[in-house]
């Protein structure tokens, strides 16, 4: 918790060796579940991402240094899927790619990942990414037909596979559709939210503030062109499915809640306040970021965005109740400011995953909770509190959509033109503060600079 | 001084169950003849057998599909090196068909079938792994009135030779509807004050399908109808199968995880069944600074609770 | 685009049938290939004197440098892969008779896909009376000898301007883009030449080193446009909305080019575009305004916004864009601007007063622009295609479509590649001494000029 030094000097970096930037990002819009992208698949997605990046960035033929992504939700038969995506895209064969998966920080963890190995000098250019779908999500069949099936395929007489079919009872053919519960607790991920939400007495206003600020902000990148060099469309949809420019509070205080609506009862409990304008919708999509170091970008005539400055990944005790489940984040920031000797408020843009609005305002709460900064996170005192006006900016996951894996490539890619414009406008230096939460009680932050 | 009855080999409980039924018959039929009598007495007897191999793949396997059904992580090596002891619910499981033949034998005064499972306790004093060659005994004690009938311990321990008792388990049953003399003065032990219960904030929730009843049956032995058949549930006034009370339990248990420690305490009491399907409320929290875990599970759509329980490591 | 009837008249009963009943009957016309020769067959050259060393022969030699078999004089058996007509050198109407009935007497044996090409010089103020008809009249006289050419086979010519030399590096630069197949549908054309320093035309990446930015690429002709030009070496950025960008990056990757999702209405159009040409690619060097859009509608019905779109893209965008660049020294290097008009600019058509009138105004900013690039070595051209095989004409009604299909003498729709053949010709270095100039690829459209 928390123990280490903050280094001297501030927001240096933390390795010898080089620079890892962000020369750029490319996703293709977020759609709706069922919508335009029903038919298309991770690989689908996540090659239209990186053949936008590869025309952007004219890496037609290159062989960069690593190709690293993921999907959460995946079919067995992409077990090599970012591999498989490279070959049938326009990099060239040469370059080597794997997936890497932890849940809807997937996207950001690859960043970091193909980040440090460029400042380890391992590569030297690489691109980080995800793509998720719900709609062409795996169909399994149930345990009891799996079993069957296995049996049959181990048993080594006819005999015996006729006694593995014949276990098969009707009740076993029914398919099993991918679930996003947490394995462990049986909870949804907004059943979680929404306990945590309670206990930190999140209000219904706040939360749908914060949708509405993310589809106002998100309509107005669109309008500004900000996405122009971020986003190249797919089979059709050239904007984010999700986004509604017309969003009102008004509306959004007419839909019903959709977590948490068993906790009125509870104690400690509250009125359900978490509904499907305040949550993420199930989305599909792909985004990738490609990275390398500064003297790669400067060979190959590309420009620098932004450099990754550090990252701290978090894990939390859920299980049992002791902290919410999305909340990984809120013990990572400090860990990572105290690193970079940061301060909460040392940051241009904060770049806080939208999962649901209330994980926003619970991890902000969080921070500026003296009593919790002190149990929970082994500070002095409360972390502090953050300029809202600097927050997800130019939208987030909730106007945007939140294809798992996608997300992190969508925000860094965000956060390092933020910094970029900033850096630009003003002639000093920009920071972003980007984290996202995820699954198994786990959270991403990182810390990204002009360059 | 209790006479001791070695059986040569833990009786099958497809049998038990057949004579159960007939012994049930008669005993209805007696309880009627003999209605308002205060005779019943329990069978001073204690069923033992020595020499329960499981060390054998029958055991081995046997216990694959216990986990699978309820939850138990793998066994796998304990920091000490040794293998893990394996779950208590699985010895309650193993020792069940020697505790029902005490049931079932002609002299036990309450019918088998009719029997409710209103607590349980048990303790895993020392591990017992897999391999291990064990003693198993069952007996019946403490006969006593409750307000809706009559309540019975079946207690059921599990030795392993040489190093001591390692399990000892008790099951609370009732038999609703018999008449003990002093039934006037009955406390009445079921949380009987579920209309003030106040459900906590969940930390899980379990989806328990239709066919949960037979699942936990077919590793159990415990094929009572009520949770295997529709149609025996409403047979004894269900509307639908319920789920086994050790089932919910064993879940529990289950899911506080490597918390419990090796040897731990591990009680439950139920309240309402749970009928299937149903999806149930579950929070699972520390019970304080010195370890251990207290769970309640409840119906999330009505706020009836259906058990509480705890796990206390015992070290 | 398939032109199934096209198809039809030259091949099985069908071909035999549209004889006898005399239907027109379009050819496969000749385009290029690479390590196809640059004709079909023997050239002959034709306007110059026995004995006497004139421009003809500086011509005749230039085309032998080509690897061509070059005659001077006609014989009754040899099939002509092209008639090369030189007549800079008439002073008099009377002089044209000699070399026109030479011509005359070739045309029955020109191949298929053949091409005949005047060399001659534009009239200019300072000319005699006499000499103004001699030069002028080759207008006329080329438009209609392309008329009674059949088989796929062109007519078209090279008018020197300035005193510009017959064998100037960009004078043959446009006589070999006429011989080859790169001009196919490229008829009944005259093109001004002037006196310029310029490399040799080459087939052999005339782009090589040059940076192109191709606006509206990501489909139709500017797809094709920015694949020829790739084809020809140069490295390309291709420009579309952003909303065409999943076609845009296709397009990009298959010619390993760059793809720049942009509006070019934006007001930092021009910056962005040179920004990114600049940082990315080092300079920029070729533009190829193509980005346009089409809201036809009869001017009695037009709404505001349908007129003003079609200005803001069509005409504006260039305007800004190209006050950008030349403001900020942003082209170098022998630049080239290449601007899309259309033969509705020219002559004009119903429902497309916006339109034509956006294309018109292209003409004329194209001939004041080259006068701006003059000063700096570059050139500004614009090309008018005809009928134009797209998913855009392809719309259009069929009745209507095959009336614009064949009314051209070549009696069929062109291809977007011979709208960016003509592009990457006035792009290409070796066409220094064309400028201001509206180049059609039309198939000698009925319409207009």
């Amino acid at each position: 918790m928390a123990t280490n030094k903050p280094s001297p000097g501030r927001s240096t970096s933390t390795t010898p060796g080089t620079d890892a930037v962000i020369i750029g990002g490319n996703r293709i819009p977020f759609a709706r579940a069922g919508g335009k992208y029903a038919t298309a698949s991770n690989q689908d997605m996540f090659t239209a991402a990186l053949e936008g990046l590869v025309a952007r960035y004219g890496l037609q033929g290159e062989r960069l240094g690593e190709v690293v992504g993921g999907a959460v939700l995946k079919h067995s038969r992409d077990f090599n899927l970012v591999r498989e995506s490279v070959l049938g895209s326009s990099l060239s064969p040469q370059t080597p790619a794997y997936d890497l998966q932890q849940a809807c920080a997937t996207g950001l963890e690859a960043v970091v990942t193909v980040s440090n190995k460029i400042r380890l000098g391992q590569i030297e250019s690489g691109v980080a990414g995800g793509s998720d779908t719900v709609s062409d999500a795996p169909i399994a069949v149930g345990e009891g037909l799996r079993r069957a099936l296995l049996a049959a395929s181990h048993a080594k007489s006819l005999g015996g596979r006729l006694k593995a079919f014949a276990s098969i009872r009707p009740g076993d053919l029914a398919p099993l559709t991918p679930r996003t519960d947490e394995p462990r607790t049986g909870l949804s991920m907004g059943e979680h939210q929404a306990i945590t939400t309670a206990t930190w007495g999140i209000s219904r206003e706040a939360q749908d503030e914060i949708a509405l600020a993310s589809h106002h902000h998100l309509a107005a990148a669109w309008a500004g062109g900000f996405f122009d060099d971020l986003v190249t469309p797919f089979r059709g949809l050239t904007q984010d499915q999700n986004m509604r420019a017309d969003s009102s509070a008004e509306k959004l205080a007419t839909l019903p809640p959709v977590f948490g609506k068993r906790l009125a009862a509870s104690a400690g409990g509250a009125e359900p306040t978490m509904t499907a304008g305040n949550s993420t919708p199930l989305t599909d999509g792909a985004s990738v970021v490609l990275l390398g170091s500064r003297a790669w970008a400067e060979a190959k005539d590309l420009p620098v965005l932004a450099r990754v400055v550090d990252a701290e990944t978090a894990a939390v005790d859920y299980v049992h109740g002791h902290e919410g489940l999305l909340m990984a984040p809120a013990h990572a920031v400090p860990r990572l400011l105290a690193r970079q000797g940061l301060e909460l408020g040392d940051f241009d843009f904060y770049e806080i995953h939208e999962a649901f609005a209330s994980t926003v305002l619970t991890t902000l709460a969080a921070w500026e909770d003296d009593e919790y900064c002190r149990t929970e996170l082994g500070l002095d005192g409360a972390l502090g509190a953050i300029d809202r006006s600097r927050l997800n900016v130019n939208g987030s996951s909730l106007a945007a959509g939140h294809p798992f894996a996608a997300t992190g490539g969508r925000i860094v890619a965000t956060a390092a033109k933020l910094v970029a414009q900033r850096a630009a406008e003003t002639g000093r230096p920009a920071r972003a503060l980007v984290s996202v939460c995820a699954a198994g009680g786990l959270g991403v932050a990182a810390v990204i600079e002009s360059a | 001084m209790t006479r001791v009855e070695t059986l040569p080999a833990l009786p099958a409980l497809g049998g038990l169950y057949a004579r159960g039924l007939a012994s049930s018959g008669r005993i209805a039929v007696r309880r009627t003849v003999s209605s308002g009598a205060g005779d019943l007495v329990l069978p001073d007897v204690t069923y033992r057998v020595a020499g329960v191999d499981t060390s054998v793949p029958d055991v081995a396997a046997h216990l694959e599909r216990y986990r699978r059904v309820v939850g138990e992580p793998a066994g796998g090596t304990t920091s000490a090196g040794n293998p893990a002891g394996v779950p208590a619910g699985f010895l309650h499981v193993l020792a069940f068909p020697l505790a029902t033949a005490v049931m079932v034998r002609g002299d036990f005064p309450l019918p088998l079938l009719g029997l409710v499972h209103v607590e349980n306790s048990a303790a895993v004093l020392r591990p017992v792994r897999l391999g291990d060659q064990l003693e198993v005994r069952a007996h019946a004690t403490n006969l006593r009135p409750h307000r809706r009938g009559a309540q019975v311990d079946l207690v059921t321990e599990v030795t392993v030779p040489g190093e001591g008792l390692a399990y000892r388990g008790v099951s609370t049953y009732l038999a609703k509807g018999v008449d003990l003399p002093d039934t006037s003065s009955a406390p009445g032990t079921e949380p009987d004050a579920r209309g003030e219960w106040v459900p906590p904030l969940p930390t899980a929730r379990w989806s328990l399908p239709a066919g949960t009843g037979r699942a936990y049956a077919a590793v159990s032995g415990d094929r009572n109808p009520i949770h295997t058949s529709a149609l025996g549930a409403k047979a004894f006034g269900f509307p639908r199968t319920i789920a086994h009370g050790m089932y919910t339990a064993a879940r529990a248990l289950a899911e506080v995880g490597t918390g419990r420690g090796e040897t731990y305490d591990w009680t439950v009491s139920f309240a309402k069944p749970v009928l299937l399907p149903s999806t149930v409320d579950v929070a699972i929290r520390p019970s304080g600074p010195g370890g251990g875990f207290t769970y309640q599970a409840w119906s999330g759509r009505s706020g009836t609770l259906h058990l509480t329980g705890a796990v206390t490591p015992r070290s | 685009m398939a032109d199934r009837y096209l198809t039809a008249v030259n091949s099985g009963v069908t071909k035999t049938v549209a004889k006898k009943l005399g239907l027109p009957r379009p050819a496969h016309l000749r385009r290029y290939r690479a390590g196809d020769p640059l004709v079909p067959g023997p050239v002959l050259v034709l306007g110059g004197k026995p004995g006497v060393p004139d421009a003809a022969d500086d011509v005749a030699h230039a085309l032998l440098g080509w690897d061509l078999d070059v005659r001077q004089n006609a014989d009754a058996d040899t099939r002509w892969g092209a008639i090369v007509v030189v007549l800079t050198e008439i002073t008099s109407p009377a002089d044209l008779s000699g070399p026109v009935m030479d011509l005359g007497g070739a045309l029955r044996r020109l191949l298929p896909g053949g091409r005949v090409v005047t060399v001659s010089r534009a009239a200019g103020d300072d000319d005699s009376p006499t000499l103004a008809a001699a030069r002028e009249g080759v207008d006329g006289f080329l438009r209609s000898v392309a008329k009674e050419l059949r088989a796929g086979a062109t007519g078209n010519g090279v008018q020197l301007t300035d005193g510009a030399a017959p064998d100037s590096p960009s004078a043959l630069a446009a006589l070999r883009f006429f011989l080859s197949g790169r001009s196919a549908f490229v008829d009944g054309q005259l093109l001004e030449v002037g006196p310029a320093e310029a490399p040799a035309a080459t087939d052999d990446s005339p782009l090589a080193g040059r940076v192109a930015v191709v606006t509206g690429g990501a489909r139709g002709i500017g797809a094709s446009i920015a694949r020829t030009l790739a084809r020809d070496g140069a490295t390309v950025v291709v420009v579309d909305v952003p909303a065409a960008g999943e076609a845009l990056a296709k397009v990009a990757n298959e010619i390993r080019g760059t793809a720049l999702q942009l509006d070019v209405t934006a007001p930092d159009a021009g910056a962005r575009i040179l920004e990114h040409a600049r940082s990315r690619h080092g300079g920029l060097h070729v533009l190829v305004h193509n980005a346009g859009i089409l809201r036809d509608k009869l001017l009695a019905n037009m709404s505001p916004d349908k007129w003003d779109a079609v200005i803001a893209v069509n005409l504006l965008a260039q305007l800004r864009i190209n006050d950008y660049l030349l403001g900020a020294n942003g082209l170098s290097d022998a630049p080239r601007i290449v601007s899309l008009a259309s033969t509705s600019g020219i002559a004009g058509n119903r429902g497309q007063t916006n339109y034509g009138y956006s294309k018109a105004g292209v003409i004329g900013h194209t001939r004041a622009t080259a006068r701006l690039l003059r000063e700096v070595g570059g050139t500004a051209n614009a090309v008018a295609p005809g009928f134009i095989e797209t998913d855009m004409t392809a719309s259009i009604p069929f009745a209507a479509r095959e009336v614009a299909r064949r009314a051209s003498s070549l009696q069929q729709g062109g291809q977007p590649v011979d709208v960016a053949e003509a592009i990457a010709f006035l792009a290409s270095p070796a066409a220094a001494g064309v400028s201001g100039q509206v180049l059609r690829v039309c198939g000698q459209n009925l319409v207009g000029r």
